[in-house]
């Protein structure tokens, strides 16, 4: 008789469906549970009323499952506990396996029988009841199931990782206990959401189990099979094991009081084996909702499938309650915070004295925001319960943060209960050798049992390995038990070289770092796939501030160099290598690199070099030797809005507070302005020079005589009226009142009557005008002749993307009666108000009247005439595809995506050098990279550690596919329940879409990418819409108004392209339902470039430039339950959102009108 | 001897174009009704991608965004973002994003 892992090899499996339903049919009373105390208690059933048990089971099997799970769902000592019949655990588990174990030997064919496990009623992870007792709760159901002949274990509907974790861990004790071994299934339930009940993301959930022994990891139940595809994706294209499927007959729906799942035999069968035939499902089956009519089909159809094996790629990864975190950081290292250690930290130990467990997370989340990866955690502390502290920082930490965890300890007893606190997949941090092998073995059965990887250190008998020779020797040691004796993959397996102080002088240690540095080179090349970590702090213990962090920096730079993979580093003490003067960098790497020399030693020089005290910024101590002046100069370029202050208090005791503003920080400002004029100064970095001047002056108003007038001229801004663009016009206010203008900045969406009334209350020397729309730029030119209607002459600026300095200075200049100029960007803005307000306007009039770009451009041949047109008036480029593609589903659904997988289709390189403005502009190739890796990579990972801790975005969707057929130059949308099949006469249009057709040569339009009503069949249009929420803006606004400018401007750009990405993950899912992502690129530079089948348009773009088009899209996807609203502009509020219509056609593109 | 003018040939439509040496490419696109579509117009979104299938060193060199644009595409080396690019002399241009 072939097993059940025989079978598996050979074919699909299939397995039963709904078990509650089919019991409940049998109207159970009070009296077939054996009174009230256990009324509802399922599993009583088995002993009780049998002959129903057996029938369903066989139900099953006659349908065609190969196996049916046994009926013990809740059959553990928590649940059963609620009846009275905790202590009848494992001998319930025993009958009810028996029992199924009867039916499936009536059977000639090899029938299986499966333990259910199911998730109980407490959930661990949030504390609702011990780990110690679930354990034990899970246990004797185990010890049942195995006694009672079942063939494998299932722990389904897993809704917490912490319990798929301890009910794993049972199942392997009581097959140890009873020396029975068969396989462990483990199925998690993901819900509409996105993730578990407790807001794990599937990627977490592989992470976590895939270490634990088991032999299959799928899904079961919340959903039907479409709401999976995005998990099976997930595992499909990551895990090694092979993947089950059961889901429920469609999400549920209340009809009359009665919960009823849509999908029938039919209609499940084709979802499920269309999922199983995508994704290369193992096993599958049904879950709520599913009747053995339903597997009949399946059983069916399963000659459809073939078993394919899995090859699981996963990266490494660590994973916590919420998030799996990749061991490769791209760029290196992983940044392990240090300061959640009483090792580490004196503002840890002190909290811990003090019992505030809060403030320690709180340290957690700092450490967090500031970009750190995993979290080292540390609570040995002279005199006080370090099981006690670590479980009270753990229990909170675990929900409160979502970083990976560092298990940092070196008692067993501690490691061990943190290991059963913390819900995802932790690295221990460490073993030695120092005291033999005993003590690492104890530790090394933990992270087997629970999971986890491991910090080895370079310590043996003899002491900590100072040579590289002998580091490498121990690594090996370690290697061979770790990897060779225990089987751990490679990667869960993390040497740490040791770091020595190079302060101590000692001539020991001289070397110390040259050797650590070649002995994680050696490591790198001798044991492929092991990973190393440093504390690299240790380097410059018991160094002055200043010369550590410099050092610090430096080993760090030089040891990723070398190939480490881990740092435990203070995150938010990371100094750029780039910002190092050069000098002090060569004397520092001679230290590192002890390069001593005759009267030469740079540890006496470095120590000489810094002075103690100053440990922020090397760059500073250049600072000290100069000017008072030249000193706040030098703060506001390098945009030290801290350090600012201090100096401006030494400069108030010199100086005039008058000649600190218009001498000193002005110019500054304007070397600022004209740098990054020249493209050597980068936006972000504008922005904190901005930021120091705002702090600088905001030091020296109080000391300004009353009567002071400190302002140069002063202007109304306003972006203008139905164009809710609010960023532009911001930057242009901030660049302005730092440069010493009055700016009153009236917001978006100003019709030019209220702006005029604000004149009248407040005389300006200037108007500026802002918006980004094309609409806004005829908007402009109406205001301006609405002003000259009003005898106005006030200088006007206009700026704004869809503006050219042609139409500025031509066609808005000539409506109106004052001077109209063009400000390309806030710095050509801040040039022209110098103008006006020193009277120069004439000046700059008559120098801005340059010939136009396009001047001297002549058509010398326009062959071949345009495309003909069809007999339905559409483009003949287009070809007419053979059959559309069939949806999963007709209508709407909506849902919300969890931000790590928004991050995962992120177009960083459009983020960093578009929204961010991170271009090269004249900086060489060296200092461009340095900027990148040094400053924009940092922020971003900083901005994405910050938006994963802090609930400041609200992501939501809404999709569908609609029946359309194209008339002409429009779509013609139908009512979603008329599908294709419904004859013509009885179809219902909900909305007619008309299109702007090319003029001439292709002569394209959306519709033609649709098949024609003339062809009598309909096509499929999907349409999306994603949103980040109000929430979102509100928060851009905040940022705004705390004068916080580069985070503001950091935020809005990522926002932007957050969205963007959103609509990009929902297309991707739209091309999998739909079958017509075999063509998408595997480069997600590809991806962005349209490295796919078909096109997403967008209104407001080239093809459609009208925004009016949003209305209906909102319309038919129910916009206004995701809290969007339209402006009378056509725009979408809240800002971070964006809808489109996508088009499945491979001829489809973008094209412009 | 440098002409002052240069011609651009359009392939998809057979669209000749005469301009001052050193005007972009995307500005005699969009004077000539050229049918190329751009997107951001600052070489980060690669709408505008073109094959310049005669003439590529009349073309002005690459700056940093396009160059790391079209790297991380893994695209040949003829194909240039018509937005970022000065004609220098004759050229001929395919548009890529069909």
């Amino acid at each position: 008789m072939p097993t059940l892992t025989d079978l598996m090899r050979e074919r699909v499996l299939l397995l039963d469906g709904g078990m509650g339903t089919q019991i409940l049919a049998n109207n159970p009373t009070v009296e077939d549970f054996g009174g009230k105390l256990a009324d509802g208690c399922m599993e009583l059933l088995n002993e009780r009323r049998p002959e129903w048990i057996r029938a369903i089971h066989a139900n099953y099997f006659d349908a065609g499952a190969d196996a049916v799970e046994t009926n013990t769902f809740g059959a553990n000592e928590v649940v059963l506990g609620e009846f009275g019949l905790a202590h009848r655990t494992r001998e319930m588990n025993t009958i009810a396996a028996r029992l199924a174990k009867e039916v499936a030997l009536n059977y000639d064919a090899p029938k299986f029988v499966i333990g259910s496990v199911g998730p109980g009623t407490k959930l661990l992870s949030l504390g609702q009841i011990e780990a110690a007792a679930l354990y034990h709760s899970y246990h004797q159901q185990m010890l049942g199931l195995l006694e009672g002949g079942a063939d494998a274990i299932l722990i389904e509907t897993c809704q917490d990782l912490g319990q798929m974790k301890t009910a794993t861990r049972a199942a392997q004790a009581a097959m140890a206990e009873l020396k029975i071994q068969i396989p462990i299934w483990v199925q998690a339930t993901v819900e509409t959401s996105g993730t578990l009940l407790v807001g794990t993301d599937i990627a977490s959930v592989l992470t976590t189990m895939e270490r634990l022994g088991i032999s299959v990891l799928g899904m079961n139940c919340a959903t039907g099979p479409d709401e999976m595809h995005a998990h099976l994706a997930h595992l499909a294209e990551n895990s090694p094991l092979p993947i089950s499927c059961l889901p429920n007959a469609g999400l549920p729906a209340n009809v009359g009081g009665q919960v009823v799942y849509p999908l029938g035999p039919e209609a499940f069968a084709e979802r499920v084996i269309h999922a199983a035939k995508e994704f290369g499902l193992n096993i599958i089956g049904g879950c709520c909702g599913t009747t053995p009519a339903h597997i009949k089909v399946l059983a069916g159809r399963l000659g459809e499938l073939h078993a394919r094996p899995r090859q699981g790629n996963a990266e490494r990864s660590v994973s916590s309650l919420y998030q799996s975190v990749a061991l490769h950081q791209e760029p290196a290292p992983l940044i392990v915070g240090e300061r959640t250690n009483a090792n580490g930290s004196k503002k840890f130990r002190d909290l811990l004295a003090l019992e505030d467990y809060d403030g320690l997370v709180g340290i957690a989340r700092d450490q967090q925001r500031e970009g750190a990866h995993m979290l080292d955690v540390c609570t040995a502390y002279v005199g006080r319960d370090e099981v006690r502290d670590m479980e009270q920082f753990l229990k909170r930490a675990i929900t409160q943060t979502t970083l990976p965890l560092m298990i940092d300890s070196t008692e067993v007893n501690v490691i061990e209960r943190a290991l059963e606190l913390a819900p995802g997949k932790c690295v221990v941090n460490s073993i030695n050798f120092e005291d033999g092998e005993g003590k690492a073995r104890k530790i090394l059965d933990l992270c087997r049992d629970y999971g986890a990887a491991v910090v080895a250190l370079t310590i043996d008998e003899t002491g900590m390995a100072k040579t590289c020779a002998q580091k490498v020797a121990v690594a090996k040691r370690l290697y061979d038990l770790v990897v060779g004796e225990y089987g751990f993959p490679p990667s869960d397996l993390i040497i740490d070289p040791l770091t020595f102080t190079l302060g101590s002088g000692d001539e020991e240690f001289r070397r110390s770092a040259v050797e650590t540095l070649e002995a994680i080179r050696e490591i790198k090349a001798k044991f492929p796939g092991v990973l190393t970590i440093l504390g690299v702090s240790n380097v410059s213990f018991g160094l002055n501030p200043g010369t550590r962090h410099v050092l610090n920096a430096l080993m760090l730079y030089h040891a990723v160099q070398a190939g480490l993979d881990l740092a435990i580093f203070n995150s938010s003490k990371v100094l750029p290598v780039a910002k190092i003067p050069a000098d002090e960098r060569r004397m520092v790497e001679d230290l590192i690199f002890d390069r001593r020399a005759e009267n030469y030693d740079p540890l006496k020089i470095v120590m000489a070099t810094f002075s103690a005290g100053r440990g922020v910024m090397t760059t500073k101590l250049d600072v000290t030797h100069l000017s008072t002046e030249a000193r706040l100069q030098a703060d506001i370029i390098d945009g030290e809005k801290g350090a600012i202050l201090g100096h401006v208090d030494d400069a108030l005791l010199a100086f005039e507070p008058l000649h600190i503003i218009n001498q000193v920080l002005l110019p500054a400002m304007k070397i600022v302005g004209d740098r990054f004029g020249a493209g050597e100064m980068q936006l972000p970095f504008v922005l904190e020079s901005a930021e120091a001047m705002k702090a600088a002056i905001a030091r020296i108003e109080p000391h300004l005589p009353k009567d002071a007038n400190t302002k140069k001229g002063r202007i109304l801004l306003a972006t203008v009226k139905g164009d809710v663009h609010d960023i532009g016009k911001n930057l242009v206010d901030i660049i302005l009142t730092n440069n010493g203008f009055e700016v009153k900045n009236l917001g978006i969406k100003q019709p030019i009557e209220d702006i005029l009334k604000a004149l009248e209350a407040w005389p300006a020397d200037a108007i500026g005008l802002s918006g980004l729309l094309v609409k806004s730029t005829v908007v402009m030119r109406e205001n301006l002749m609405l002003m000259k209607d009003e005898n106005h002459q006030i200088p006007v600026i206009l700026g704004g993307a869809a503006l050219t300095r042609d139409y500025v200075e031509k066609d808005c200049r000539s409506v109106y009666s004052g001077p109209v100029l063009y400000a390309a960007d806030a710095f050509e803005g801040l040039t022209q108000l110098r103008a006006i307000s020193e009277g120069r306007v004439k000046d700059l009039m008559a120098a801005a009247a340059s010939p136009s770009e396009a001047s001297g451009i002549k058509v010398l041949r326009k062959g071949g005439s345009s495309v003909p047109l069809t007999p339905e008036g559409q483009s003949s480029w287009v070809r007419r595809e053979p059959e559309p593609p069939t949806p999963p589903f007709w209508g709407v659904r909506e849902g919300s995506h969890p931000l790590p997988e928004l991050f995962d289709f992120l177009d960083e390189f459009a983020l960093l050098r578009n929204r961010w403005g991170f271009t090269q502009g004249l900086l060489s190739n060296e200092a461009f990279e340095a900027t990148l890796r040094d400053k924009a990579v940092p922020v971003l990972a900083r901005w994405k550690a910050r938006l994963l801790g802090e609930a400041v975005l609200r992501p939501r969707a809404s999709y569908g596919y609609f029946p359309a057929c194209s008339r002409g130059d429009a779509l013609l949308v139908y009512a979603p329940d008329m599908v294709p099949s419904v004859p013509p006469d009885q179809r219902r249009i909900v909305a007619r879409l008309p299109f702007p057709r090319q003029a001439t040569g292709r002569r394209l339009c959306i519709a033609d990418f649709f098949r024609p009503e003339s062809s009598g069949q309909l096509d499929v249009l999907a349409m999306q819409v994603v949103t980040l929420g109000q929430e979102a803006a509100d928060f851009a606004a905040k940022l705004y108004k705390a004068d916080a400018y580069s985070d503001y401007f950091y935020f809005h750009g990522l926002a932007t392209e957050l969205t963007e990405a959103y609509a990009e993950r929902l297309h991707a899912q739209v091309r999998r339902e739909l079958g017509i992502h075999h063509r998408d690129s595997e480069n997600r530079r590809q991806l962005f470039s349209q490295g796919y089948q078909g096109s997403r348009f967008s209104y407001g773009y080239p093809a459609c430039p009208e925004l009016e088009g949003n209305g209906p899209i909102l319309d038919l996807l129910g916009g206004s339950r995701l809290g969007i609203r339209m402006t009378d502009s056509f725009q979408m509020d809240p800002e971070y959102t964006t809808s489109a219509l996508v088009a499945w056609h491979p001829q489809a593109r973008y094209f412009a009108v | 001897m440098i002409a002052d003018t240069a011609t651009v040939h359009f392939l998809l439509e057979d669209l000749l174009v005469q301009a001052p040496v050193g005007t972009s490419l995307q500005v005699i696109a969009d004077a000539a009704g050229a049918d190329i579509t751009f997107g951001c117009r600052n070489g980060s979104c690669g709408t505008c991608r073109v094959r310049v299938t005669q003439g590529l060193e009349h073309c002005s060199d690459m700056g940093a965004e396009e160059r790391d644009f079209l790297k991380g595409l893994c695209v040949s080396e003829d194909e240039r973002l018509a937005c970022q690019v000065s004609v220098l002399g004759d050229i001929e241009v395919d548009y890529l994003g069909l």
